[in-house]
């Protein structure tokens, strides 16, 4: 990854506003420890000078001044190198004693500097630039006592905690700034194997998938949405793929034949009925094109799912009564029988328009590929409490090896290739079948062919509903009475 | 009749309009939505054709506009081949019936007819009467000639349904949509079977038929033709 990208990156951003957040949280501790520890090494100062203060003011007060000064000409010896300072003076301001250079009396806390060495007795050294805590006092003679502690700990102690501050903010922006880049660095090349997937799609790849690691992180998931999308996205693909071959490869053959005929109809077509007998011809080629057509879109359009919105109950046993009542007089009439049981009352989540025409299909299939004489049994039953519809016939049935391509679009048996149709009938069963998410299988009915439509259980009422056997009993046609 | 066409393909629109005219009707073109609109709910006409792509204003916006406004005239909403949900969405948005292109002129006009002549209260009659033929609603009972004629459930519906339009045409595509509810067209002769079984239930051994085949169109049920 080029350093410049990764500055521009939403990770780089992040990264700064952690190490500003967390920069400034670390700053504000170490404000607070710094205020805290001066504060109280302060005030132990204080105590410290107040309490020596205290005690040489008690010791004038009751023993005299030569008693106070032997008490501070002591206290100055014992320390060396000096920690505290002293100093009494006349009212004329001569010192009388203390380690400490006379100075015009000043009542209270100050912050004065430690004179240089040697300039009062006993050896004064202080450590330079250092500074004294130091309180005065007027004693009722005239005279003047100030005693003083060296900041020497508290001045350490703040740069100590300076230092710190320094150094600690410094580690965490450092941190910050390692451990974001090295988190942007692992988001960044996901985000790159996504980019580039999406690329290699744009440039034609199709079946390309954005890697997945199994962690089920955020990312992860992201991944697996973006696959899921895409393999939908390859379905519809594939099927408007496949809607177009079939256009091309199978309305080719009767648009030649139009043609054809209407090539020969200029040529050959003398009076008035020839064109007419051309015509009428030609608008029934049309409108079987034109059937086929709708027949393709409508199987697309099922297959692409966008009816599932509009899915409401219904009723199958209601759907399997009406269409075999409607189909019965047309098998009687190819001289087959149609014989319907229903035996349960299911309800299935679906499109009544789409499964009307589902069982219209398989019966019209059995109906057309049957020869007279044949019987047809439509039967819709509950197992395992979900519904189950069978048609089946004693025809020619389909050979084994071919049921599972009869679901394709425009596949015909040889035996059929003469008779009329589209060879779409049973794609559509299947597409309104995997719509409703059921299954259809074909198996023998020895002899004969026996269709099998499996629904899935519906949460609405599969009642065993009295086992209704509306034969539909083919009824001579007679005049009437 | 007066009939207003919304329509925007310059081939469909005067193919209707001159197969209307010819039939003697009255017809206003319009090729634009909002024009449309403007007429439809200007002008008082006896039917709407109003195609569901349109310029400007969407069909099914001008169907729910005009029914918004409170106008009743019946709307044949002409939709493309492959609309799936387009006939459901026609109907919620109040036009009365749906023609799928490419059409047949004959359905189309067949369809004008029924919508025109819609009987109001014929919904509440419970005895239709067509000559001699009767049919009885609520006894689900047909006679003929004071005859009773055995019918069975769907050709009851289908005898219904023809009486309902007693002397209009009806076509292949009304039966199947409105009869038998079925919203595709069939490989095998429904319609065909279930007529002739009707025809010979109700005409068979009369003089004078009633229910008349009309070539390239459809069927009749009358008792004058």
């Amino acid at each position: 990854m080029q350093p410049r990208r990764f500055l521009r990156s939403a990770s780089f951003r992040l990264v700064v506003w952690y190490a500003a957040v967390f920069g400034t949280s670390v700053a504000l501790l170490l404000a607070i420890v710094y205020w805290i520890v001066v504060s109280a090494l302060n005030q132990q100062l204080r105590d410290a000078v107040e309490r020596e203060l205290t005690v040489l003011t008690e010791v004038y007060r009751n023993r005299g001044v030569d008693r106070a000064a032997a008490g501070i000409q002591l206290r100055v010896a014992e320390l060396s190198p000096p920690r505290m300072y002293y100093l009494l003076q006349d009212a004329a301001g001569r010192r009388i004693a203390g380690n400490f250079p006379p100075m015009t009396p000043r009542e209270g806390w100050a912050v004065m500097a430690i004179p240089a060495a040697g300039a009062g007795e006993g050896p004064v050294k202080p450590s330079a630039g250092s500074s004294l805590l130091a309180q005065g006092v007027r004693l009722p003679n005239g005279e003047f006592l100030l005693v003083g502690e060296n900041r020497y700990r508290v001045v350490k102690a703040e740069e100590a905690i300076i230092g710190a501050l320094g150094g600690g903010i410094a580690i965490t922006v450092l941190l910050a700034f390692a451990g974001g880049a090295l988190l942007a660095v692992g988001f960044l090349r996901r985000i790159e194997e996504i980019n580039r997937t999406s690329r290699s799609i744009m440039a034609g790849n199709l079946f390309n998938r954005v890697p997945t690691r199994g962690s089920g992180d955020e990312m992860d998931q992201l991944a697996i949405n973006l696959n899921a999308m895409l393999d939908r996205i390859q379905v519809l693909m594939e099927s408007l793929k496949r809607v177009s071959d079939d256009i091309a490869h199978d309305l080719r053959t009767p648009l030649s034949r139009l043609r054809q005929r209407l090539e020969v109809a200029r040529d050959r077509a003398r009076t008035p009925e020839d064109y007419a007998a051309v015509v009428d011809r030609s608008l029934a080629e049309v409108d079987a094109i034109l059937e086929t057509f709708a027949a393709l879109l409508r199987i697309a359009q099922i297959e692409a799912g966008s009816r599932r919105a509009s899915f409401s109950d219904v009723s199958l046993e209601g759907v399997v009564h009406t269409v075999s009542e409607i189909y019965a007089p047309v098998a009687e009439d190819n001289g087959q029988r149609l014989e319907a049981s229903v035996e349960c009352a299911a309800l299935v989540d679906g499109d009544r328009d789409l499964l009307m025409q589902m069982t219209a299909n398989l019966l019209e299939n059995s109906i057309r590929h049957c020869p007279p004489g044949a019987l047809i049994a439509v039967r819709l039953a509950a197992e395992g409490g979900a519904p189950v519809l069978r048609v089946a016939d004693n025809g020619p049935g389909i050979p084994a090896a071919e049921r599972e391509r009869v679901f394709r679009r425009f596949y015909r048996l040889d035996a059929s290739r003469s008779t009329p149709g589209s060879g779409l009938g049973l794609a559509l069963v299947k597409a309104v079948a995997d719509l409703h998410g059921a299954t259809v299988e074909l198996s023998d009915n020895h002899p004969g062919l026996r269709v099998v439509v499996r629904f899935r259980a519906f949460g609405g009422p599969l009642r065993p509903a009295q086992p209704v056997r509306h034969e539909i009993a083919p009824e001579p046609l007679r005049d009437t009475p | 009749m007066k009939i207003l066409l919304i329509e925007d393909d310059a081939d469909t629109s005067s193919f209707v309009a001159n197969g209307l005219r010819e039939h003697g009707h009255v017809v206003d073109q319009s090729a634009d939505g909002r024009d449309g609109l403007f007429l439809a709910s200007s002008e008082g006409y006896d039917v709407m054709v109003i195609d569901r792509m349109l310029p400007r204003v969407d069909g099914l916006a001008i169907v729910k506009t005009v029914r918004g406004a409170g106008v009743r005239v019946p709307v044949l909403l002409l939709t493309t081949l492959g609309g799936v949900n387009d006939r459901v969405e026609g109907l919620e948005a109040g036009a009365d019936d749906y023609l799928i292109k490419p059409f047949a002129f004959a359905e189309l006009l067949a369809r004008v007819n029924a919508l025109a002549r819609r009987p109001p209260i014929a919904e509440g009659e419970s005895v239709l009467r067509v000559g001699d033929l009767e049919l009885n609603r609520l006894k689900r009972t047909v006679t003929r000639s004071g005859k009773r004629i055995e019918v069975q459930p769907q050709e009851f519906r289908l005898l219904e349904y023809l009486m309902h339009h007693a002397g209009q045409v009806v076509t292949r595509t009304m039966l199947l949509e409105n009869v038998w509810e079925f919203h595709f067209d069939p490989r095998t002769s429904v319609v065909e079977t279930h007529i002739s079984r009707l025809r010979a239930k109700i005409d068979r051994g009369f003089d004078r038929p009633l229910l008349h085949t009309v070539r390239g169109s459809g069927y009749c049920l009358s008792a004058t033709a």
